[in-house]
């Protein structure tokens, strides 16, 4: 039995469509687990919103926390990157430092990018800018950038060789989905949390709308000298709709930091 | 002057002329973030800047005296987005602030929530950041 022609001619604007036209992620989102899946049904940032400025009747409840517990005391989570000994040794001395109330290994309190790919908790929002050549992430914490090349670019010797916290990276689409290959990462930047990592990092990401504007980022980071297997974690995002805190604020860490500890 | 001398100036003349405890820069490990204690006070400051806000206040401390506090809150945007602006706060008002207490043991604080005079509450966050 052959196909009727006027089948295939329905079919072929369809498959074109399919490869040429990707997805437009363009637009300020806001995380829904911020922490990652690992911290879902634990802490203030998993439980439902404090209300919004107003009043109300009678006292109000107490506020459990101020913040999410961060500072290492509660040891490390099953789903945190399995980290070889020497890393975990550095894990160990970190965490001490942040027990005591120290800002020693904190970059995001020395208004530094947060970096791959704890950058992509996004915890004050992000902005997606999006053309064909290139996709940016914006993090309106600490007013960070990242940039994803389309173009077929690959990472040039001379970038390999200069590191920076939100590494480099390139993209290519696969049907709906962006697939993202971040390089040159070094070392003073952390996983998640403050999780050390080495100058073999890379990350790769798996970006897709799951539903319109519900956006996920599935990251896979490779470290062979400081994980002893992959470690991946699944962030998603919701998108704003116009009118309701569509815009992200400047951040300008620095008004603060003349007086930093 | 030797290097160290100039340092050593630098860090005398800060102590003399910062009355206020602590208004430096902390990442949340700074505060015992499990603890949310209370205290009511006269706003003195209300700084609206990054990377965090600042409320200073001046509040009783039961002897007949007063003393000031300083606590630090969460970033313009976030608050922007939980109701806040620049003006929510003003000198001379009375405030409650729930806080999470410095681990040194300072006067300051990392803000949970502050109710103004007449029940109104301003939060760390809204709904559409989660």
């Amino acid at each position: 039995m052959t196909t009727p022609r006027y089948l295939l001619l329905c079919m072929i604007p369809s498959a074109l469509y399919a490869q040429t036209t990707p997805p437009d992620f363009s637009g300020v989102y806001y995380p829904i687990n911020p922490f990652g899946a690992a911290a879902l049904g634990r802490g203030p940032a998993a439980g439902k919103a404090p209300p919004a400025a107003g009043k109300q009747k009678g006292p109000p409840p107490r506020p459990t926390q101020s913040a999410p517990l961060s500072d290492g005391s509660q040891g490390r989570s099953p789903d945190a990157p399995s980290l070889t000994p020497e890393y975990m040794a550095k894990w160990e001395v970190i965490r001490k430092s942040r027990m005591a109330g120290s800002s020693d290994y904190d970059n995001t309190a020395k208004c530094l990018p947060p970096g791959m790919p704890a950058m992509m908790s996004m915890a004050y929002g992000m902005e997606v800018m999006q053309n064909k050549d290139k996709i940016t992430f914006f993090s309106e914490l600490n007013d960070a950038l990242r940039r994803v090349y389309l173009d077929g670019r690959k990472p040039s010797q001379k970038v390999l060789d200069d590191p920076t916290y939100a590494g480099y990276s390139t993209g290519h689409w696969e049907g709906d989905t962006l697939v993202v290959d971040t390089v040159a990462l070094h070392e003073a930047s952390f996983i998640e949390g403050f999780t050390p990592h080495s100058d073999a990092m890379t990350v790769k990401e798996r970006i897709r709308f799951l539903s319109p504007g519900l956006l996920e980022d599935r990251i896979t980071v490779t470290d062979p000298k400081a994980l002893t297997k992959p470690w991946e974690t699944v962030k998603t995002y919701r998108r704003a709709t116009p009118g309701n805190n569509d815009e992200l604020r400047e951040f300008a860490c620095p008004e603060g930091l003349g007086d930093a500890k | 002057m030797n290097m160290r001398l100039i340092a050593l100036s630098a860090v005398l003349g800060a102590a003399f002329f910062d009355a206020t405890p602590g208004l430096a820069h902390h990442s949340n490990v700074a505060f015992e973030v499990t603890k949310v204690i209370t205290i009511s006070g006269v706003v003195k400051a209300f700084q609206w800047r990054n990377p965090h806000t600042w409320v200073v206040l001046t509040v009783d401390d039961g002897k007949g005296g007063k003393v000031e506090w300083a606590v630090e809150g969460r970033a313009p945007g976030v608050l922007l987005r939980a109701g806040w602006t620049k003006n929510s706060l003003q000198p001379g008002e009375m405030i409650t602030v729930d806080f999470s207490p410095a681990k040194d043991g300072s006067k300051t604080g990392l803000v949970a929530r502050v109710t103004k005079a007449d029940g109104t509450i301003l939060a760390n966050a809204g709904p559409a950041q989660q």
